[in-house]
Protein backbone atom coordinates (compact mmCIF):
# COMPACT_ATOMS: atom_id res chain seq x y z
CA UNK A 1 0.00 0.00 0.00
CA UNK A 2 2.65 2.20 0.81
CA UNK A 3 5.03 1.72 -2.17
CA UNK A 4 1.34 1.90 -4.01
CA UNK A 5 0.59 5.67 -2.67
CA UNK A 6 4.11 6.57 -2.86
CA UNK A 7 4.89 5.27 -6.31
CA UNK A 8 7.56 8.19 -7.07
CA UNK A 9 6.72 8.25 -11.11
CA UNK A 10 2.79 8.61 -10.33
CA UNK A 11 3.59 11.32 -8.48
CA UNK A 12 5.76 13.31 -10.64
CA UNK A 13 3.29 12.31 -13.69
CA UNK A 14 0.47 13.52 -11.47
CA UNK A 15 2.17 16.88 -10.12
CA UNK A 16 4.78 18.17 -12.91
CA UNK A 17 2.27 19.58 -15.50
CA UNK A 18 0.47 21.39 -13.02
CA UNK A 19 3.31 22.81 -10.93
CA UNK A 20 5.53 23.61 -14.12
CA UNK A 21 2.60 25.81 -16.01
CA UNK A 22 2.03 27.38 -12.71
CA UNK A 23 5.48 28.50 -12.23
CA UNK A 24 6.60 29.50 -15.59
CA UNK A 25 2.44 31.34 -16.30
CA UNK A 26 1.98 32.70 -12.80
CA UNK A 27 5.28 33.04 -10.40
CA UNK A 28 7.79 33.80 -12.90
CA UNK A 29 5.95 37.07 -13.92
CA UNK A 30 5.47 38.23 -10.48
CA UNK A 31 9.16 37.89 -9.83
CA UNK A 32 10.15 39.73 -13.08
CA UNK A 33 7.22 42.18 -12.18
CA UNK A 34 9.60 43.37 -9.08
CA UNK A 35 12.69 43.05 -11.30
CA UNK A 36 11.63 45.19 -14.17
CA UNK A 37 9.97 47.52 -12.48
CA UNK A 38 14.32 48.93 -11.53
CA UNK A 39 14.88 49.15 -15.06
CA UNK A 40 14.21 51.43 -18.27
CA UNK A 41 13.18 49.12 -20.61
CA UNK A 42 11.10 49.28 -24.10
CA UNK A 43 10.13 45.77 -24.03
CA UNK A 44 12.38 44.96 -27.13
CA UNK A 45 15.56 46.30 -26.78
CA UNK A 46 18.88 46.21 -23.76
CA UNK A 47 17.17 47.05 -20.70
CA UNK A 48 19.19 49.66 -18.49
CA UNK A 49 19.01 49.43 -14.63
CA UNK A 50 17.94 53.14 -13.22
CA UNK A 51 17.28 51.47 -9.13
CA UNK A 52 14.50 53.45 -7.91
CA UNK A 53 14.06 55.68 -10.74
CA UNK A 54 10.86 54.74 -12.19
CA UNK A 55 9.11 55.04 -8.73
CA UNK A 56 10.64 58.26 -8.04
CA UNK A 57 9.30 59.57 -11.38
CA UNK A 58 5.50 58.00 -11.02
CA UNK A 59 5.72 59.50 -7.03
CA UNK A 60 7.28 63.29 -7.77
CA UNK A 61 6.57 63.72 -11.43
CA UNK A 62 3.95 61.75 -13.07
CA UNK A 63 0.76 64.07 -12.17
CA UNK A 64 -1.48 61.35 -13.32
CA UNK A 65 -0.17 59.02 -10.89
CA UNK A 66 -2.03 60.78 -7.98
CA UNK A 67 -5.37 60.66 -9.96
CA UNK A 68 -4.89 56.87 -10.40
CA UNK A 69 -3.92 56.29 -6.27
CA UNK A 70 -7.10 58.01 -5.65
CA UNK A 71 -9.38 56.89 -8.00
CA UNK A 72 -8.32 53.09 -6.84
CA UNK A 73 -9.85 54.30 -3.26
CA UNK A 74 -12.40 56.01 -4.36
CA UNK A 75 -13.64 52.81 -6.33
CA UNK A 76 -12.69 50.54 -3.93
CA UNK A 77 -14.55 52.90 -1.09
CA UNK A 78 -17.94 52.49 -3.22
CA UNK A 79 -17.50 48.85 -3.50
CA UNK A 80 -17.46 48.64 -0.11
CA UNK A 81 -20.10 50.97 0.48
CA UNK A 82 -22.96 49.67 -1.60
CA UNK A 83 -21.93 46.28 -2.03
CA UNK A 84 -21.11 44.87 0.95
CA UNK A 85 -24.52 46.61 3.35
CA UNK A 86 -26.76 46.27 0.42
CA UNK A 87 -26.21 42.25 -0.16
CA UNK A 88 -26.48 42.12 3.72
CA UNK A 89 -29.88 43.77 3.42
CA UNK A 90 -30.56 41.81 1.42
CA UNK A 91 -29.58 38.26 2.61
CA UNK A 92 -31.03 39.00 5.75
CA UNK A 93 -34.59 40.08 4.63
CA UNK A 94 -34.67 37.31 2.10
CA UNK A 95 -34.13 34.72 5.39
CA UNK A 96 -36.21 36.22 7.55
CA UNK A 97 -39.65 36.87 5.35
CA UNK A 98 -42.13 34.13 4.36
CA UNK A 99 -42.69 35.02 0.80
CA UNK A 100 -43.50 34.39 -2.63
CA UNK A 101 -41.00 34.32 -5.13
CA UNK A 102 -38.08 33.81 -3.11
CA UNK A 103 -36.24 31.79 -5.96
CA UNK A 104 -36.86 34.31 -8.71
CA UNK A 105 -35.33 37.07 -6.35
CA UNK A 106 -32.57 35.31 -5.55
CA UNK A 107 -31.92 34.71 -9.52
CA UNK A 108 -32.66 38.15 -10.20
CA UNK A 109 -29.87 39.04 -7.85
CA UNK A 110 -27.51 37.29 -8.86
CA UNK A 111 -28.22 37.66 -12.70
CA UNK A 112 -25.59 39.95 -13.58
CA UNK A 113 -22.63 38.25 -12.44
CA UNK A 114 -22.90 35.68 -15.06
CA UNK A 115 -22.81 38.60 -17.83
CA UNK A 116 -19.22 39.56 -19.16
CA UNK A 117 -17.45 42.73 -18.23
CA UNK A 118 -17.96 44.00 -21.83
CA UNK A 119 -21.56 43.68 -22.31
CA UNK A 120 -22.17 44.98 -18.67
CA UNK A 121 -20.02 48.06 -19.58
CA UNK A 122 -21.49 48.67 -23.00
CA UNK A 123 -25.17 48.49 -21.49
CA UNK A 124 -25.00 51.30 -19.10
CA UNK A 125 -22.91 53.19 -21.42
CA UNK A 126 -26.22 52.95 -23.30
CA UNK A 127 -28.22 53.53 -19.51
CA UNK A 128 -26.04 56.36 -19.17
CA UNK A 129 -26.31 58.08 -23.00
CA UNK A 130 -26.74 61.38 -22.49
CA UNK A 131 -29.57 61.48 -25.44
CA UNK A 132 -31.18 58.28 -25.40
CA UNK A 133 -30.22 56.54 -22.51
CA UNK A 134 -32.56 55.27 -19.67
CA UNK A 135 -32.13 56.98 -17.04
CA UNK A 136 -32.58 59.82 -19.07
CA UNK A 137 -35.28 58.88 -20.61
CA UNK A 138 -36.77 57.92 -17.28
CA UNK A 139 -36.04 61.20 -16.05
CA UNK A 140 -37.61 62.70 -19.33
CA UNK A 141 -40.34 60.05 -18.58
CA UNK A 142 -41.45 61.06 -15.22
CA UNK A 143 -41.62 64.86 -16.24
CA UNK A 144 -38.01 65.66 -14.17
CA UNK A 145 -36.26 68.71 -16.96
CA UNK A 146 -32.52 66.92 -15.80
CA UNK A 147 -30.16 65.52 -18.14
CA UNK A 148 -26.98 64.03 -17.08
CA UNK A 149 -23.73 62.93 -19.17
CA UNK A 150 -22.22 61.56 -16.51
CA UNK A 151 -19.52 60.02 -17.85
CA UNK A 152 -18.56 62.88 -19.61
CA UNK A 153 -18.12 64.60 -16.39
CA UNK A 154 -14.65 64.45 -15.09
CA UNK A 155 -16.15 65.21 -11.28
CA UNK A 156 -19.03 62.24 -11.79
CA UNK A 157 -17.37 60.31 -14.10
CA UNK A 158 -15.50 58.05 -11.69
CA UNK A 159 -18.21 57.19 -9.07
CA UNK A 160 -20.60 56.41 -12.61
CA UNK A 161 -17.87 54.07 -13.80
CA UNK A 162 -17.46 52.08 -9.89
CA UNK A 163 -21.24 52.04 -9.40
CA UNK A 164 -21.63 49.85 -12.94
CA UNK A 165 -18.83 47.75 -10.87
CA UNK A 166 -21.24 47.42 -7.92
CA UNK A 167 -24.07 46.93 -9.72
CA UNK A 168 -22.63 43.93 -11.45
CA UNK A 169 -21.16 42.10 -8.64
CA UNK A 170 -23.77 42.86 -5.61
CA UNK A 171 -24.74 39.48 -6.04
CA UNK A 172 -22.14 38.00 -5.48
CA UNK A 173 -21.79 39.35 -2.07
CA UNK A 174 -25.50 39.00 -1.12
CA UNK A 175 -24.88 34.69 -2.11
CA UNK A 176 -21.94 35.11 0.34
CA UNK A 177 -24.20 36.31 2.88
CA UNK A 178 -26.81 34.44 2.17
CA UNK A 179 -25.15 31.08 2.23
CA UNK A 180 -23.29 31.80 5.68
CA UNK A 181 -26.82 32.79 6.89
CA UNK A 182 -27.94 29.66 5.97
CA UNK A 183 -25.18 27.97 7.83
CA UNK A 184 -25.90 29.62 11.51
CA UNK A 185 -27.03 27.10 13.79
CA UNK A 186 -31.04 27.78 14.25
CA UNK A 187 -30.87 28.23 18.05
CA UNK A 188 -29.01 31.27 17.85
CA UNK A 189 -31.60 33.13 16.46
CA UNK A 190 -34.36 31.36 18.59
CA UNK A 191 -32.21 32.49 22.22
CA UNK A 192 -32.11 35.71 20.73
CA UNK A 193 -36.18 35.72 20.41
CA UNK A 194 -36.71 34.46 23.69
CA UNK A 195 -34.98 37.05 25.34
CA UNK A 196 -36.62 39.55 23.24
CA UNK A 197 -34.81 41.30 20.71
CA UNK A 198 -36.31 42.69 17.51
CA UNK A 199 -35.03 41.42 14.26
CA UNK A 200 -32.68 43.88 13.46
CA UNK A 201 -31.28 43.80 16.80
CA UNK A 202 -30.52 40.37 16.60
CA UNK A 203 -29.35 40.59 13.29
CA UNK A 204 -26.80 43.53 14.21
CA UNK A 205 -26.02 41.45 17.87
CA UNK A 206 -25.58 38.03 16.29
CA UNK A 207 -25.58 37.21 13.23
CA UNK A 208 -22.88 40.19 11.66
CA UNK A 209 -20.60 39.14 14.65
CA UNK A 210 -20.92 35.34 13.36
CA UNK A 211 -20.21 36.27 10.05
CA UNK A 212 -17.17 37.99 10.41
CA UNK A 213 -15.04 35.57 8.76
CA UNK A 214 -17.62 36.20 5.45
CA UNK A 215 -17.33 40.21 6.01
CA UNK A 216 -13.60 39.39 5.58
CA UNK A 217 -13.94 37.82 2.78
CA UNK A 218 -16.24 40.34 1.18
CA UNK A 219 -13.77 43.50 2.33
CA UNK A 220 -10.81 42.11 0.71
CA UNK A 221 -12.74 41.20 -2.50
CA UNK A 222 -14.14 44.85 -2.67
CA UNK A 223 -11.16 46.83 -2.01
CA UNK A 224 -8.79 44.85 -4.02
CA UNK A 225 -11.54 44.75 -6.74
CA UNK A 226 -11.58 48.21 -6.50
CA UNK A 227 -8.10 48.83 -6.23
CA UNK A 228 -7.52 46.66 -9.22
CA UNK A 229 -10.14 48.24 -11.32
CA UNK A 230 -9.40 48.46 -14.90
CA UNK A 231 -12.36 47.14 -17.97
CA UNK A 232 -14.60 49.07 -16.51
CA UNK A 233 -12.77 52.50 -17.43
CA UNK A 234 -11.16 51.07 -20.63
CA UNK A 235 -14.72 50.70 -21.93
CA UNK A 236 -16.92 53.27 -20.82
CA UNK A 237 -14.33 56.28 -20.34
CA UNK A 238 -10.73 55.01 -21.70
CA UNK A 239 -9.17 56.82 -18.75
CA UNK A 240 -10.99 59.92 -19.79
CA UNK A 241 -12.51 62.59 -19.52
CA UNK A 242 -8.74 63.63 -19.62
CA UNK A 243 -7.13 61.28 -17.16
CA UNK A 244 -10.24 62.08 -15.06
CA UNK A 245 -10.89 58.10 -14.84
CA UNK A 246 -6.83 56.42 -14.48
CA UNK A 247 -6.75 53.80 -11.87
CA UNK A 248 -3.03 52.26 -11.53
CA UNK A 249 -3.92 49.03 -13.87
CA UNK A 250 -4.75 51.37 -16.13
CA UNK A 251 -1.81 53.81 -16.00
CA UNK A 252 0.29 50.30 -16.52
CA UNK A 253 -1.42 49.42 -19.43
CA UNK A 254 -1.20 53.09 -20.82
CA UNK A 255 2.70 52.74 -20.14
CA UNK A 256 3.38 49.10 -21.44
CA UNK A 257 1.02 48.31 -24.30
CA UNK A 258 0.21 52.17 -25.34
CA UNK A 259 4.11 54.10 -24.85
CA UNK A 260 6.43 51.00 -24.62
CA UNK A 261 7.62 52.07 -21.00
CA UNK A 262 7.89 48.56 -20.11
CA UNK A 263 9.27 49.13 -16.73
CA UNK A 264 7.25 52.02 -16.00
CA UNK A 265 4.52 49.78 -16.46
CA UNK A 266 6.08 47.09 -14.12
CA UNK A 267 6.78 49.87 -11.13
CA UNK A 268 2.97 50.56 -11.74
CA UNK A 269 2.02 46.75 -11.39
CA UNK A 270 4.31 46.42 -8.61
CA UNK A 271 3.02 49.05 -6.57
CA UNK A 272 -0.52 47.76 -7.09
CA UNK A 273 0.53 44.16 -5.43
CA UNK A 274 2.02 46.14 -2.32
CA UNK A 275 -1.36 47.51 -1.92
CA UNK A 276 -3.46 44.39 -2.22
CA UNK A 277 -0.74 42.84 -0.32
CA UNK A 278 -0.98 45.55 2.85
CA UNK A 279 -5.14 45.62 2.35
CA UNK A 280 -5.41 41.93 2.69
CA UNK A 281 -2.92 41.86 5.87
CA UNK A 282 -4.58 44.77 7.69
CA UNK A 283 -7.91 43.01 7.19
CA UNK A 284 -6.77 39.77 8.18
CA UNK A 285 -4.93 41.72 11.37
CA UNK A 286 -7.93 43.56 12.31
CA UNK A 287 -11.17 41.94 10.96
CA UNK A 288 -12.23 38.52 12.68
CA UNK A 289 -9.22 37.41 14.42
CA UNK A 290 -10.81 34.38 15.94
CA UNK A 291 -12.17 31.66 14.05
CA UNK A 292 -16.15 30.90 14.71
CA UNK A 293 -16.65 26.76 14.64
CA UNK A 294 -20.36 26.00 15.61
CA UNK B 1 -48.41 45.36 17.63
CA UNK B 2 -49.34 42.64 14.39
CA UNK B 3 -50.53 45.52 12.10
CA UNK B 4 -47.21 47.24 12.82
CA UNK B 5 -45.39 43.97 11.69
CA UNK B 6 -47.54 43.34 8.59
CA UNK B 7 -46.30 47.13 7.55
CA UNK B 8 -42.97 46.50 8.54
CA UNK B 9 -42.66 43.40 6.23
CA UNK B 10 -44.08 44.98 3.36
CA UNK B 11 -41.82 48.05 3.46
CA UNK B 12 -39.04 45.10 3.04
CA UNK B 13 -40.90 42.99 0.72
CA UNK B 14 -40.76 46.52 -1.52
CA UNK B 15 -37.38 46.60 -0.95
CA UNK B 16 -36.54 43.31 -2.13
CA UNK B 17 -38.68 43.25 -5.33
CA UNK B 18 -37.43 47.28 -6.07
CA UNK B 19 -33.85 45.81 -6.02
CA UNK B 20 -34.60 42.43 -8.42
CA UNK B 21 -36.12 44.68 -10.64
CA UNK B 22 -33.42 47.40 -10.50
CA UNK B 23 -30.67 44.14 -10.80
CA UNK B 24 -32.98 42.87 -13.66
CA UNK B 25 -34.32 44.88 -15.51
CA UNK B 26 -31.46 46.18 -17.56
CA UNK B 27 -30.61 42.92 -18.73
CA UNK B 28 -34.27 43.21 -19.87
CA UNK B 29 -34.00 46.40 -21.49
CA UNK B 30 -31.31 44.76 -23.38
CA UNK B 31 -32.57 42.53 -24.98
CA UNK B 32 -35.78 44.21 -25.72
CA UNK B 33 -33.99 46.48 -27.48
CA UNK B 34 -32.07 43.78 -29.75
CA UNK B 35 -35.47 43.66 -31.31
CA UNK B 36 -36.07 46.87 -31.75
CA UNK B 37 -35.44 49.83 -34.31
CA UNK B 38 -33.90 52.76 -33.31
CA UNK B 39 -37.26 54.78 -33.71
CA UNK B 40 -38.76 52.95 -31.27
CA UNK B 41 -35.40 53.00 -28.87
CA UNK B 42 -35.50 56.72 -28.88
CA UNK B 43 -38.88 57.84 -29.11
CA UNK B 44 -42.00 55.67 -29.82
CA UNK B 45 -41.45 52.55 -27.07
CA UNK B 46 -38.02 53.18 -24.78
CA UNK B 47 -39.19 50.89 -22.24
CA UNK B 48 -41.12 47.94 -23.09
CA UNK B 49 -41.63 45.20 -24.89
CA UNK B 50 -40.93 45.42 -28.60
CA UNK B 51 -43.91 46.06 -30.80
CA UNK B 52 -42.49 44.09 -33.62
CA UNK B 53 -39.86 41.24 -32.95
CA UNK B 54 -37.42 42.62 -35.46
CA UNK B 55 -34.74 39.34 -36.14
CA UNK B 56 -33.19 41.21 -38.98
CA UNK B 57 -31.38 42.99 -35.84
CA UNK B 58 -29.32 39.77 -35.36
CA UNK B 59 -29.26 38.75 -38.69
CA UNK B 60 -28.02 42.06 -39.75
CA UNK B 61 -25.52 41.66 -36.57
CA UNK B 62 -24.23 38.49 -37.59
CA UNK B 63 -23.43 38.47 -40.93
CA UNK B 64 -21.87 41.90 -40.64
CA UNK B 65 -19.18 41.63 -38.77
CA UNK B 66 -16.85 38.86 -37.17
CA UNK B 67 -19.39 37.86 -34.89
CA UNK B 68 -19.39 33.96 -36.26
CA UNK B 69 -15.29 34.07 -36.04
CA UNK B 70 -15.63 35.76 -32.03
CA UNK B 71 -18.27 33.25 -31.15
CA UNK B 72 -16.19 30.42 -32.28
CA UNK B 73 -13.11 31.20 -30.75
CA UNK B 74 -15.10 31.66 -27.31
CA UNK B 75 -16.12 28.03 -27.88
CA UNK B 76 -12.70 26.76 -28.46
CA UNK B 77 -11.18 28.66 -25.97
CA UNK B 78 -13.59 27.62 -23.74
CA UNK B 79 -13.98 24.16 -23.95
CA UNK B 80 -10.02 23.48 -23.95
CA UNK B 81 -9.90 25.55 -21.22
CA UNK B 82 -11.96 23.55 -19.30
CA UNK B 83 -10.39 20.27 -20.42
CA UNK B 84 -7.02 21.75 -19.14
CA UNK B 85 -7.83 23.16 -15.79
CA UNK B 86 -9.85 20.19 -15.12
CA UNK B 87 -7.13 17.29 -15.98
CA UNK B 88 -4.44 19.05 -14.98
CA UNK B 89 -6.16 20.29 -11.18
CA UNK B 90 -7.82 16.84 -10.59
CA UNK B 91 -3.96 14.74 -11.24
CA UNK B 92 -2.72 17.43 -9.29
CA UNK B 93 -4.56 17.58 -6.05
CA UNK B 94 -5.05 13.69 -5.99
CA UNK B 95 -1.30 13.19 -5.82
CA UNK B 96 -0.98 16.40 -3.14
CA UNK B 97 -4.15 15.06 -1.37
CA UNK B 98 -4.32 10.93 -1.49
CA UNK B 99 -0.10 10.04 -2.00
CA UNK B 100 2.69 10.52 -0.03
CA UNK B 101 5.51 12.38 -0.86
CA UNK B 102 7.14 15.12 1.29
CA UNK B 103 6.52 18.23 -0.30
CA UNK B 104 3.17 17.98 -0.53
CA UNK B 105 1.76 20.46 1.80
CA UNK B 106 4.72 23.19 0.25
CA UNK B 107 3.48 22.61 -3.43
CA UNK B 108 -0.17 22.63 -2.60
CA UNK B 109 0.13 25.83 -1.08
CA UNK B 110 2.19 27.50 -3.34
CA UNK B 111 -0.39 26.47 -5.83
CA UNK B 112 -3.18 28.01 -3.63
CA UNK B 113 -1.65 31.10 -3.35
CA UNK B 114 -2.38 31.99 -6.77
CA UNK B 115 -5.87 33.04 -5.95
CA UNK B 116 -4.63 36.14 -4.05
CA UNK B 117 -2.58 37.10 -7.29
CA UNK B 118 -4.49 40.40 -8.85
CA UNK B 119 -4.38 39.02 -13.15
CA UNK B 120 -3.84 42.38 -14.11
CA UNK B 121 -0.63 42.98 -12.40
CA UNK B 122 1.47 40.24 -13.94
CA UNK B 123 -0.34 41.22 -17.37
CA UNK B 124 3.29 42.75 -18.76
CA UNK B 125 5.55 40.13 -18.29
CA UNK B 126 2.73 37.40 -19.39
CA UNK B 127 2.38 39.47 -22.57
CA UNK B 128 5.88 39.70 -23.58
CA UNK B 129 6.11 35.87 -22.29
CA UNK B 130 3.36 34.99 -24.83
CA UNK B 131 5.56 36.26 -27.45
CA UNK B 132 8.81 34.98 -26.99
CA UNK B 133 7.32 31.29 -26.98
CA UNK B 134 5.85 33.05 -30.29
CA UNK B 135 2.29 32.01 -29.17
CA UNK B 136 0.58 35.16 -30.41
CA UNK B 137 -0.88 33.41 -33.65
CA UNK B 138 -3.08 31.20 -31.72
CA UNK B 139 -5.55 30.74 -29.07
CA UNK B 140 -2.94 28.89 -26.98
CA UNK B 141 -1.96 32.31 -25.98
CA UNK B 142 -5.15 32.87 -24.06
CA UNK B 143 -6.09 29.07 -23.21
CA UNK B 144 -2.67 28.16 -21.31
CA UNK B 145 -2.87 31.75 -19.32
CA UNK B 146 -6.18 30.58 -18.66
CA UNK B 147 -5.53 26.84 -17.53
CA UNK B 148 -2.66 28.27 -15.52
CA UNK B 149 -4.44 31.37 -13.41
CA UNK B 150 -8.01 28.51 -12.86
CA UNK B 151 -5.34 25.91 -11.67
CA UNK B 152 -5.21 27.76 -7.91
CA UNK B 153 -9.18 27.71 -7.57
CA UNK B 154 -9.71 24.04 -9.23
CA UNK B 155 -6.35 22.61 -6.55
CA UNK B 156 -8.34 23.76 -3.93
CA UNK B 157 -11.83 22.54 -4.56
CA UNK B 158 -10.49 19.15 -5.71
CA UNK B 159 -8.33 18.83 -2.66
CA UNK B 160 -10.82 19.18 -0.23
CA UNK B 161 -12.82 16.46 -2.23
CA UNK B 162 -10.37 14.18 -2.75
CA UNK B 163 -10.00 14.34 1.50
CA UNK B 164 -13.61 13.44 2.47
CA UNK B 165 -13.45 10.24 0.40
CA UNK B 166 -12.16 6.84 2.49
CA UNK B 167 -8.63 5.61 2.08
CA UNK B 168 -10.16 1.85 1.83
CA UNK B 169 -11.01 2.89 -2.47
CA UNK B 170 -7.09 2.75 -2.87
CA UNK B 171 -6.40 -0.31 -0.41
CA UNK B 172 -8.89 -2.83 -2.11
CA UNK B 173 -7.99 -1.52 -5.37
CA UNK B 174 -4.11 -1.83 -4.25
CA UNK B 175 -5.21 -5.81 -3.11
CA UNK B 176 -7.10 -6.45 -6.36
CA UNK B 177 -3.85 -5.55 -8.16
CA UNK B 178 -4.96 -2.42 -9.98
CA UNK B 179 -2.04 0.19 -10.78
CA UNK B 180 -2.21 3.44 -9.86
CA UNK B 181 -3.44 4.94 -12.70
CA UNK B 182 -6.09 2.12 -12.83
CA UNK B 183 -7.45 2.75 -9.89
CA UNK B 184 -6.91 6.86 -10.25
CA UNK B 185 -9.04 6.71 -13.50
CA UNK B 186 -11.46 3.26 -12.64
CA UNK B 187 -12.45 4.24 -9.23
CA UNK B 188 -11.32 7.91 -8.65
CA UNK B 189 -12.20 9.75 -11.11
CA UNK B 190 -16.16 8.66 -11.00
CA UNK B 191 -16.44 9.36 -7.67
CA UNK B 192 -15.49 13.40 -7.90
CA UNK B 193 -18.13 14.24 -10.25
CA UNK B 194 -19.93 16.68 -7.99
CA UNK B 195 -16.54 18.19 -7.88
CA UNK B 196 -16.05 18.48 -11.21
CA UNK B 197 -19.55 20.20 -12.15
CA UNK B 198 -18.60 22.77 -10.20
CA UNK B 199 -15.60 23.42 -11.45
CA UNK B 200 -16.74 23.00 -15.05
CA UNK B 201 -19.07 25.78 -14.36
CA UNK B 202 -16.73 28.14 -12.65
CA UNK B 203 -14.11 28.02 -15.40
CA UNK B 204 -16.44 27.79 -18.26
CA UNK B 205 -18.12 31.29 -17.12
CA UNK B 206 -14.72 32.64 -16.17
CA UNK B 207 -13.24 31.95 -19.71
CA UNK B 208 -16.37 32.71 -21.87
CA UNK B 209 -16.62 36.34 -20.15
CA UNK B 210 -13.16 37.27 -19.35
CA UNK B 211 -11.85 40.27 -21.01
CA UNK B 212 -8.69 41.62 -19.42
CA UNK B 213 -6.22 39.14 -20.30
CA UNK B 214 -7.57 39.12 -24.11
CA UNK B 215 -7.71 42.60 -24.36
CA UNK B 216 -3.33 42.25 -23.83
CA UNK B 217 -2.74 38.80 -25.04
CA UNK B 218 -4.60 38.82 -28.23
CA UNK B 219 -4.06 41.70 -30.73
CA UNK B 220 -4.76 39.59 -33.91
CA UNK B 221 -8.70 39.73 -35.48
CA UNK B 222 -9.20 36.29 -36.34
CA UNK B 223 -8.36 35.41 -32.44
CA UNK B 224 -10.60 37.32 -30.60
CA UNK B 225 -13.24 36.42 -28.21
CA UNK B 226 -16.84 37.45 -28.00
CA UNK B 227 -15.84 39.99 -25.01
CA UNK B 228 -12.67 41.98 -27.29
CA UNK B 229 -15.06 41.87 -30.09
CA UNK B 230 -17.73 43.27 -28.63
CA UNK B 231 -15.88 46.60 -28.07
CA UNK B 232 -15.35 47.28 -31.65
CA UNK B 233 -19.14 47.44 -32.40
CA UNK B 234 -19.11 49.93 -29.89
CA UNK B 235 -17.81 52.24 -33.10
CA UNK B 236 -19.63 50.39 -35.67
CA UNK B 237 -22.45 50.65 -34.64
CA UNK B 238 -23.24 53.82 -32.98
CA UNK B 239 -25.64 54.77 -34.95
CA UNK B 240 -27.81 50.80 -34.69
CA UNK B 241 -28.78 49.85 -31.34
CA UNK B 242 -30.46 47.25 -32.12
CA UNK B 243 -27.35 45.36 -33.77
CA UNK B 244 -25.49 46.31 -31.09
CA UNK B 245 -28.24 44.94 -28.52
CA UNK B 246 -28.51 41.83 -30.65
CA UNK B 247 -24.64 41.26 -29.88
CA UNK B 248 -24.31 41.73 -27.11
CA UNK B 249 -27.64 39.60 -26.23
CA UNK B 250 -25.95 36.89 -28.72
CA UNK B 251 -22.67 36.86 -26.35
CA UNK B 252 -25.03 36.61 -23.49
CA UNK B 253 -27.40 33.92 -23.98
CA UNK B 254 -25.08 30.90 -23.33
CA UNK B 255 -24.37 32.06 -20.27
CA UNK B 256 -27.81 32.81 -19.15
CA UNK B 257 -29.11 29.54 -19.91
CA UNK B 258 -26.66 27.97 -17.76
CA UNK B 259 -26.97 30.24 -15.09
CA UNK B 260 -31.19 29.25 -14.97
CA UNK B 261 -30.99 26.06 -15.70
CA UNK B 262 -28.45 25.36 -13.20
CA UNK B 263 -28.98 28.05 -10.63
CA UNK B 264 -28.23 26.56 -7.30
CA UNK B 265 -25.21 24.83 -8.48
CA UNK B 266 -23.65 27.92 -10.31
CA UNK B 267 -23.98 30.14 -6.99
CA UNK B 268 -22.09 27.32 -5.11
CA UNK B 269 -19.24 27.12 -8.27
CA UNK B 270 -18.81 30.76 -7.85
CA UNK B 271 -19.21 31.64 -3.94
CA UNK B 272 -17.09 28.09 -2.90
CA UNK B 273 -13.69 29.91 -3.29
CA UNK B 274 -14.58 32.30 -0.03
CA UNK B 275 -14.23 28.66 1.97
CA UNK B 276 -10.22 29.76 1.72
CA UNK B 277 -9.45 33.17 0.31
CA UNK B 278 -9.32 36.21 2.68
Amino acid sequence: MHKYLGNKRAIAVFTLPALILFTVVVFYPIVQVFYRSFFDWDGLGQATFVGFGNYEKMFFKDRVFRTALFNGFIFALMLVCIQIPLGTLLAFSLTDLAMRGKRFLRISYFVPMVLSVTVVCQLWLSIYNAEYGLLNKLFEALGIPYRQDWLTNPKTAIYAVAFVNAWHYMGYHFALVLAAVKSVPEQFFEAAKIDGAGRWRTHFRITVPLLAETYKFCLVLAITGGLNAFAQMFIMTGGGPGTATYTLTYLMYRSAFRLNEFGYGCAAAALLVLECLIVTILINRFVARERIVY
Amino acid sequence: MLARLRKWQIHWKIFLWAYAFFSFYPIIWMIFYSFKNNNEIFVTNPFGFPTKLRFENYVHAWNSFNVPVYFKNSVIVTIATVIGTVALSVMFSYAAARMNWRLKDVARIYIVTGMFIPVQVIMIPLAILVRDFGLSNSLLALIIPYVAFNLSFCTMVFYGFFRSIPFELEESACIDGASVYQAFFRIILPIIRPAVATVIIFVSLMAWNEFTMALMLITKEELKTLPLGILFFQGAFTTDWGAMGAVMTIASLPTLFVYILFSEKVEQALTVSSAVKG
